[in-house]
């Protein structure tokens, strides 16, 4: 998983749309759906399914004082998956004509072995709950009101502190129609909103500069997005880069590490997160596979991954195969519950989907994927948790997270760290790698406060296909990690 | 705005991409674009995955899109679409210019001029893998798969072999009277295994890729790498926190050279976000380091006969016998920078507009041989995997994991996890004291093992 941070450059884009879905999928009537679901089957495969997406994407960056880039895109397009045994075949059109749409089922057909018509469902409507915080949609807002929010802040966080010396502010949108029709006789449809907005500033002084960060995003409309969030965002960012400037080297080696609440999730997605995927309990790949119902960590730990959170980046109605959003308990007092499913390996794996079947975009079928995840509040006091340590690192934030679901192994980067010493948070350290085995940290977590707060998006990768997620964690406190830095 | 889904095909197919640029470039000049630039991407791809002797997975994609950047009074407005019908882009056109509006003038804002240089043919589209059997495919990974499985009793599981050929044609023209079109292919396949012994479960993969279809690897040769990647870790144990030389193996060698490329992009420099930006002409590392950006080596995986903004590629030294010699431009940062001549822009598909960076890196082979150069440490660490970011660019401030051997006396020891790497990459630079001279030119980013004097390992 990457922050907006680690991909400013890719910034994507987007277009003001008043379209209603039915307009978007004009000629995707429900004749011309089952035509095509049958068409999918014509070679024999057992199930099939078709995903329709329209995607609008629109951004505003700010560097250097000058709203520097404005902007839009869309993306639309349908797939066909079809699915034989353990077998997927997946075609993808951008252009809705039925003729061309009918090539595409054609292609994803060839997986099928043998005859095909096999009978497909009527379709049914299925609907969902909605766990998005939208109010305004932001496509109802004009550019010129984005642009002059992201120039406020931009004044806003130049006066912070005289050192702040560069500021670059990105606002983007997201708002992305689906379709979902399948041979069982589901036809689903969603609507959906991802905004955020991303603050980054730059300090320097006498020679010695730093940088900070800060964000907000999540299925939110723009009523979210207002100078009381930016004053918030400004602080935070401004507050880390100023007290980065007098950052020492880190030292390498052990330590005791106490981990900041809300911005250190990204350990608990990347290092375990995604060894609890149902792909890799499946093939036998991760390192859990073998552990539902076994002690995994200590047994203050809890972990869960809930789609269904209120306007997190991760929350999701329903998943993109049509199965409802949910809440998964994945590790309950330290022993591992099961894992995450899309509808492919869960039924590989005799399970029930979980509702984790997510994609980038029509052009990939879907894989088990984490929505918000996170660590479940304790009960130690958060001063207590740093008290306890003599000598050790207060970690506020961590980035960049990297990991094998087989072994385990985890690299992840501190832009924000501190030493703590007896009891105390001191001097704040350069940017730290931390290392280690998620398997091992999960059993010398010590201690985890109550202090849950809310979560962290950003975006995760997998198998070349980026999704929306979130995380988020109380403060806690692991017995020993190893932490990589320039001094011994 | 309305989206029309139907009825766009038939003009669509009859116009070739060069000729939709221009046409998109002359309408949005009648409707008050100053400038334009328009980029056109058509790609058909087809990924397969076998896993356990069997077919798994099947995806056939066709796509294409195109990028428009208009700029308007000095200021830009961008805009992408997978829908190129003659309406839409009408709309999107419209679209552009507006969004122009609300941004800032930018005074160095330009796009590229026109070069007048006739592109190599870099003989980088094999017409012949549209005719490859989807049979040729899938045995292929079955071979490769098999061997993997079946070449050490410790290789007990297989994530799959996954192949993958595309075929692209590119298209780049603005309101300069730049205009180039370039068509190329890429095949690659590869095999993912996991070794076990003692409860320890170690992952290791490989993939060739190349731009050809006969250029493959044989699949002993895949298989072999991964195997060996995966049963060399097992046993891996943390070592102590030190300081020691290190060896780093040419096939980890990218990552540490990305944050150099990376801390080279003109806007970097431009806006001070850079540990190099007061290096440029300064020695920055031994006068046998030669580090280039050359994407015009016919066949490579990265060879491009333009870049991203349609300029001819040509070789340029990057750091020439230690020495810093330039930074990454594109037109609008040269402008800025008051540079003429070289600019090198990169372009991550249509959905994006191009800014300076590299193409295809290569750092010069050396004369050292690797296991000289292991015989030459008496206590040290040969790094065969690096993980992580890397370089903190504004700093260069250096931490990464990293997995190898540890070297006792000259030898290859014992294998080693669990790793950090740390440093100043202006120091790991001036530390590098050998180069080998196994250069294998496998993607973007192509270096020799090399050896640095001393390093801090984080561990135990």
């Amino acid at each position: 998983m990457s922050y907006p941070l680690w991909r400013l450059r890719a910034g994507s884009a987007l277009l003001p749309d008043q379209t209603a879905a039915a307009d978007v999928f004009g000629p995707l009537d429900r004749l011309t759906l089952e035509r095509l679901l049958k068409a999918a089957l014509q070679n024999g495969g057992e199930f099939a399914e078709i995903y329709a997406e329209h995607s609008v994407r629109n951004s505003f960056i700010l560097d250097e004082e000058r709203i520097s880039a404005a902007r839009c895109g869309v993306d639309t397009g349908l797939g066909i998956r079809v699915l034989n045994a353990a077998r997927t075949g997946y075609a993808y059109s951008e252009n809705l004509d039925v003729e061309e749409l009918e090539k595409t089922a054609h292609a994803a057909s060839l997986i099928g072995r043998g005859a095909g018509g096999r009978n497909v469902s009527a379709l049914r409507k299925k609907s969902f709950s909605s766990h998005y915080l939208v109010r305004t949609s932001p496509e109802s807002i004009a550019s010129k009101e984005k642009a002059a929010l992201l120039r406020n802040a931009n004044s806003m966080a130049r006066s912070y502190d005289r050192r702040i010396k560069q500021v670059k502010i990105v606002y983007e949108e997201h708002i992305k129609k689906i379709l979902i029709a399948n041979t069982e006789g589901v036809l689903a449809n969603d609507n959906s909103t991802q905004t955020n907005l991303g603050l980054f500033v730059s300090a320097s002084d006498n020679g010695k500069t730093s940088s900070g960060y800060a964000f907000k995003s999540g299925a939110l409309g723009y009523e979210h997005y207002d100078m009381k969030t930016v004053a918030r965002l400004v602080n935070e960012a401004g507050r880390m880069a100023v007290s980065m400037l007098e950052a020492k080297d880190a030292p390498a080696g052990e330590y005791p590490v106490v981990m900041a609440k809300e911005h250190c999730g990204l350990f608990f997605h990347e290092a375990i997160g995604h060894s609890l995927e149902g792909d890799y309990a499946l093939t036998r790949t991760s390192c859990f596979w073998d552990k539902k119902g076994s002690r995994i960590a200590s047994e203050i730990v809890s972990l869960a991954d809930q789609g269904v959170l209120p306007g997190s980046r991760g929350t999701i109605n329903m998943d993109d195969e049509g199965t409802a959003g949910q809440r998964t308990i994945l590790i309950d007092k330290g022993e591992c519950r099961g894992f995450l499913f899309d509808r492919l390996n869960a039924e590989l794996m005799k399970a029930a989907s979980t509702g984790n079947g997510r994609r980038e975009s029509f052009r990939f079928f879907p894989i088990p994927r984490m929505t918000n995840t996170y660590l479940m509040p304790g009960e130690d006091d958060p001063q207590d948790i740093v008290k306890s340590v003599s000598h050790g690192i207060y970690i506020s934030r961590i980035i960049g997270g990297n990991v094998s679901p087989t072994t385990g192994n985890f690299v992840f980067i501190a832009p924000e760290a501190y030493l703590i010493e007896s009891g105390k948070i001191t001097s704040p350290l350069r940017s730290i790698q931390l290392i280690g085995r998620g398997t091992e940290v999960l059993k010398k977590i010590t201690m985890i406060g109550p202090d849950l707060g809310s979560m962290d998006g950003g975006d995760c990768g997998k198998d070349d296909q980026s999704v929306p997620v979130s995380c988020g964690n109380p403060t806690f406190k692991v017995a020993d990690i190893t932490v990589g830095g320039a001094r011994i | 705005m309305i989206l029309p889904c139907g009825g766009r095909a038939e003009k669509e197919r009859t116009l070739d991409h060069l000729e939709r640029a221009q046409d998109v470039i002359e309408k949005a000049l009648k409707m008050g674009g100053e400038d334009v630039d328009v980029y056109i991407e058509e790609t058909r791809e087809i990924e397969l995955v076998v896993r356990n002797g069997e077919m798994e997975k099947v995806r056939r994609s066709h796509s294409k899109g195109l990028g428009l950047t208009i700029i308007k009074d000095k200021r830009p407005g961008f805009s992408y679409t997978s829908n190129l019908s003659p309406e839409y882009l009408a709309e999107i056109i419209k679209k552009t210019v507006g969004f122009s509006l609300i941004a800032d003038p930018v005074p160095w804002l330009a796009l590229a001029e026109d070069d007048g240089r006739k592109p190599a043919d870099l003989d980088i589209w094999d017409p012949s893998i549209a005719q490859v059997e989807e049979k040729t495919k899938i045995d292929k990974l079955k071979t490769v798969e098999k061997i993997a499985l079946s070449s050490d009793q410790r290789i007990r599981n297989s994530e799959g072999g996954v192949y993958k050929d595309r075929e692209t044609e590119i298209v780049v023209a603005n309101s300069n009277g730049v205009s180039r079109k370039s068509k190329s292919s890429y095949v690659s396949f590869g095999v993912n295994v996991i070794a076990e012994e003692a409860g320890q479960m170690k992952y290791g993969s490989w993939t060739s890729a190349k731009r050809h279809f006969r250029d493959l690897d044989g699949e002993e040769n895949v298989a072999a790498k991964a195997v060996k990647r995966a049963v060399d870790k097992l046993g891996a144990r943390p070592v102590a926190t030190q300081k020691k030389p290190v060896l780093i193996d040419r096939y980890a060698a990218s990552l540490f050279w990305q944050g150099i490329l990376w801390a080279l992009e003109g806007e970097r420099a431009l806006q001070r976000t850079t540990f190099l930006a007061d290096s440029l002409y300064k020695q920055v590392t031994a006068k046998f380091i030669t580090l280039m950006d050359d994407p015009t080596i016919p066949r490579h995986v990265a060879s491009v006969p333009f870049d991203g903004e349609g300029r001819t590629t040509r070789k340029n030294l990057l750091i020439e016998q230690g020495k810093l010699g330039m930074f990454l431009y594109d037109t609008t940062a040269a402008r800025r920078a008051g540079i003429e001549g070289n600019t090198i822009a990169r372009r991550d598909g249509y959905k994006n507009m191009p800014s300076g960076g590299f193409l295809n890196a290569v750092v010069q082979n050396g004369n050292a041989k690797l296991s000289e150069m292991i015989k030459g440490i008496d206590e040290g660490i040969y790094v065969t995997e690096l993980r992580g970011i890397g370089t903190d660019i504004p700093s260069g401030s250096f931490s990464v994991g990293a997995t190898g051997f540890f070297i006792d006396k000259g030898a290859v020891a014992f294998p080693v996890d669990a790793m950090t790497l740390g440093g100043n990459t202006l120091e790991i630079l001036k530390g590098i004291e050998q180069v080998a001279d196994d250069l294998d030119m496998r993607g973007n980013i192509n270096s020799p093992s090399f050896k640095v004097s001393e390093m801090t390992i984080g561990g135990k």
